[in-house]
């Protein structure tokens, strides 16, 4: 179905990226501004979708956008902030059911559409600000969310790790920034940079669902015609060959019940290198699924964790291993995970792993075509990765891999830090 | 088409559901949905944490189960003699997982190839139980694990505990894997027990949805079960404590590492239970209503709380009936718990005086009808809350009529039955001193 993609610029720069189909219910769409992750702009992209939000020039305040919205079905517009490498990406969404279950004709493609470019190109300006009760109460929320990342103990201890692995690269920014970085945005510089931003960074829309191609083309030209001034920037890459000179160890206490481990690995492998399908299919047998060595090993061996994966930052060339466990397994545990990366690196594969961890990459992948929201994560990843696969071509890829290039893998793989966050007072009850 | 084949037709979905009574008595249902990848299969009992006592017709004397029975039983059964049941599905290209609920078990695959043999297997694995001293002790120190996981998780605790003072004698009030006590007195014979009364056929259901052919999926299933040569069981009758009209305690409060407090605030109803099917449905949806009015992001009171920083985003309000049990929970992350349990029930005390207009009415409405059309891109969705509710008598395929018959004036009349002030409870997180 990505075949089936269509593109289109508008006359402003931005990009149309529509995918016809008939199979969903809804309507779905999203708007992408891309910028470099840096300390000194990520709180400014974390905040500026999070103040547009809460009103328009048409629908003043976030009451009354909510009440419009609520009329169209309860569509629904949101906004968010993602990282990718080192990319970050403002993201606006919006999604509605389709008309055809509504008896509605169209008219919801329409309203929906002027609704997210209401949001997005007519925000709330007073003097060249943006409102400054909107401003304060969002830097407020999102200081608050900053601080909320304790609550949730194991992407606390992961998001911790990467910042320690990656304190002297920009993608150990957090994709909120920092509080003390709230502290300096003032209502005019916000709007400025929303300007800024707006006038000359790499834009893509995408639109979702069995539409009609001319008609979504009008209307997206009619609705983002905000002038651009031509020359759209080009983006730094993501840095993925920072050496490790030494590995890292940190332990932290809180007073929690079991311990987080975590165990950060630097690949050196990008979207866009040849070894990014091997790369996919070592973390996987590694760790990626139920069958895999470190849930087989660790959890139904050793019955030491209830969970225990690895994961892949594909854009940073990033893989993290976590588990939950005992404090007093720790050791235990590390050995058997690091057993495991040496077996790896030995070859030790079995062809049942080998090809069981290929079908349940491609099932994963395949699955995605089924989700819109999946879709244009998919498609996001070749504008941030700088190479575009189709779901087949990335299919065959994982297929095609062999011993040898995973051999080249594990070669390429190095330990960077391992971070503990253990339970106060020297153990767990 | 055989003869034990019903269609269902949905109009507003345009949708067609075909309904298979396989022998002996489990229901079969399968939604085509052309065009899509990935085929899914979730295949559930009737058993969940709340059926910690029961007998099976003729029996007289009930077993009582210890806490987290029925989630123990669900993680041992992918082990057999032969070994990980998740080697198989892996083989077959497929991802399978399994969750265990208060009221259900469920196992469940989804894969985009050899959909049949998949299908087979998820049907062998259910139907061949295979419980050890030496598994059954290894299982205990994962669950161990992931008791522990749920104690450090505010979220989780701040519910569980809102759950206990709001309940006296139901076990609903216990955690749904137990305790670290509670799943040590598990033994292969009890699991045995267990799984020979809540697996037969009669008390399971099975939804497949995808890009497949009914009649095939009918067959397939309708061979796989009467191979196995099942007797008639007499029905399971299980035993719950009789729940009072008061609630356990009024306030929980438990210190936890959490950057703001939690609040979240509870009614029990003593109507859930009396409802049938449909009436049940109904219920829910107009709870749904009138919460989305109280509390909603397009009200007054959503923003104001907002703007005074009492609320953030995820402020929400939910209502639950069960088979013998209802309850509605509201409540988020909060500065100041106190302010923000004031002002929501002084909302709900007000609502009857404010009233509720026509044009809030529609639009609510609205919103709700729309927000199920879009869970319909969702395969798991589908299947998971359609047998939910089938298990609970209900049909999911029924909400967008539902919603067209409820009368706006129905709404103010729950909040005298569900919401009743002598019955609320408030489970509070606070931060430790660190």
């Amino acid at each position: 179905m990505l075949e089936d993609t269509k593109y289109h610029y508008l006359e402003n720069g931005i990009r149309l990226i529509f995918m016809p189909t008939e199979k969903f219910k809804t309507i779905s769409m999203g708007l992408f501004v891309h910028q470099d992750l840096t300390p000194e702009r990520a709180a400014y992209n974390a905040l500026l979708p999070s103040v547009l939000e809460q009103g328009s020039s048409d629908y003043p305040d976030y009451l009354s956008l909510q009440q419009k919205l609520e009329s169209l079905y309860g569509a629904d517009v949101a906004t968010d902030i993602v990282k990718s490498g080192e990319r970050h990406i403002l993201a606006f969404t919006m999604e509605t059911a389709h008309d055809r279950y509504l008896g509605e004709n169209g008219r919801l493609l329409a309203e929906g559409i002027s609704v997210l470019g209401s949001v997005i190109g007519n925000p709330l300006v007073e003097n060249n600000a943006f409102r400054e009760d909107y401003v304060r109460q969002e830097k407020n929320q999102l200081i608050k969310d900053i601080r909320a990342i304790l609550n949730d103990k194991v992407s606390y201890a992961t998001e911790r790790c990467l910042a320690l692995m990656c304190a002297e690269e920009n993608f150990g920014v957090f994709k909120l920034g920092r509080i003390e970085d709230y502290e300096q945005i003032d209502p005019a510089g916000l709007y400025d940079y929303y300007q800024i931003l707006f006038n000359r960074n790499p834009i893509d829309f995408y639109v979702i669902g069995d539409l009609d191609e001319k008609i979504v083309r009008e209307t997206a030209d009619k609705i983002f015609a905000f002038p651009r001034n031509g020359e759209t920037l080009e983006l730094s890459g993501t840095e993925i060959m920072r050496p490790v000179e030494k590995i890292k160890f940190h332990e932290e206490e809180m007073a929690i019940n079991q311990s987080k481990l975590v165990m950060g690995y630097r690949t050196y492998t990008s979207y866009q290198d040849d070894l990014y399908c091997a790369l996919l299919v070592y973390s996987g047998i590694l760790g990626g699924f139920p069958h895999s060595k470190l849930f087989m090993n660790v959890r139904e061996e050793a019955g030491l964790a209830y969970y225990i994966h690895s994961r892949l930052e594909k854009h940073k060339g990033l893989m993290v291993i976590s588990a939950g466990i005992n404090y007093e397994e720790r050791d235990k545990a590390r050995e058997i995970i690091e057993q495991q990366l040496a077996d790896m690196a030995e070859g030790n594969i079995s062809d049942v792993e080998l090809d069981n961890t290929k079908q349940g990459l491609v099932n994963q992948l395949r699955s995605r075509q089924d989700s819109p929201s999946q879709l244009i994560s998919f498609h996001l990843d070749s504008s941030v990765g700088g190479k575009t696969y189709t779901i087949e071509e990335l299919a065959a890829g994982i297929e095609s891999v062999g011993l040898e290039e995973l051999k080249a893998v594990a070669d390429r793989v190095k330990l960077d830090t391992v971070y503990l966050l253990r339970p106060r007072e020297g153990g767990s009850m | 088409m055989t003869e034990n084949c019903r269609l269902i037709e949905n109009r507003e979905l345009q949708e067609t559901l075909y309904h298979f009574r396989v022998e002996p008595g489990m229901d079969l249902y399968v939604l085509p949905r052309p065009g899509y990848q990935k085929k899914y299969a979730v295949f559930s009992t009737r058993f969940g944490s709340i059926d910690n006592c029961f007998r099976v017709e003729p029996e007289q004397e009930y077993t009582k189960l210890p806490d987290g029975v029925a989630h123990f039983l669900e993680h041992k059964l992918f082990e057999d003699e032969r070994g990980n049941v998740f080697d198989r599905f892996a083989a077959l290209g497929a991802s399978a997982n399994a969750f265990t609920s208060f009221t259900q078990t469920s196992y469940l695959f989804s894969c985009t190839a050899n959909f049949e043999q998949n299908l087979q297997h998820l049907l062998d694995f259910v139907q061949e139980p295979y419980f050890t001293e030496k598994t059954v002790e290894k299982e205990q120190g994962i669950i161990g694990q992931e008791i522990k996981m749920y104690e450090d998780h505010p979220h989780w605790r701040v519910f569980f505990n809102l759950l206990e003072g709001l309940y006296c004698e139901h076990p609903v009030r216990n955690d749904i894997a137990g305790t670290i006590e509670s799943i040590s007195r598990i033994t292969p014979d009890l699991l045995y027990r267990c799984y020979n009364n809540f697996y037969h056929p009669s008390n399971m259901a099975l939804f497949v949805v995808g890009d497949l052919v009914p009649e095939q999926v009918g067959r397939q299933v309708e061979e796989n079960l009467s191979a196995r040569n099942y007797k008639t069981m007499g029905a399971i009758v299980r035993q719950y404590p009789g729940e009072p009209d008061k609630i356990n305690r009024k306030r929980t409060v438990q210190e936890l590492v959490v950057s703001e407090p939690i609040l979240l605030l509870g009614f029990k109803d003593m109507v859930a239970g009396n409802l049938q099917g449909r009436e049940k449905m109904r219920r829910e949806i107009l709870m749904e209503l009138l919460l989305d009015i109280l509390f909603g992001s397009s009200e007054e009171l959503y923003n104001n709380l907002y703007r005074e920083d009492l609320i953030d985003e995820n402020f929400d309000a939910e209502y639950t009936a069960e088979i013998n049990y209802g309850h509605t929970m509201i409540g988020g992350e909060t500065r100041d718990p106190d302010q923000l349990y004031h002002r929501i029930m002084e909302a709900i005390a007000g609502i009857n005086k404010k009233g509720i207009s026509e044009e809030q009415f529609e639009r609510h409405r609205r919103k709700i009808l729309g927000g199920y059309i879009r869970r319909f891109n969702s395969l798991e969705f589908i299947a998971n809350n359609f047998l939910a509710l089938r298990f609970k008598g209900a049909d999911l395929f029924q909400l967008p009529s539902i919603l067209h018959e409820v009368k706006r004036e129905e709404i103010l009349a729950m909040v005298e039955e569900n919401m009743d002030p002598d019955r609320h409870a408030v489970s509070i997180i606070a931060p430790e001193n660190q």
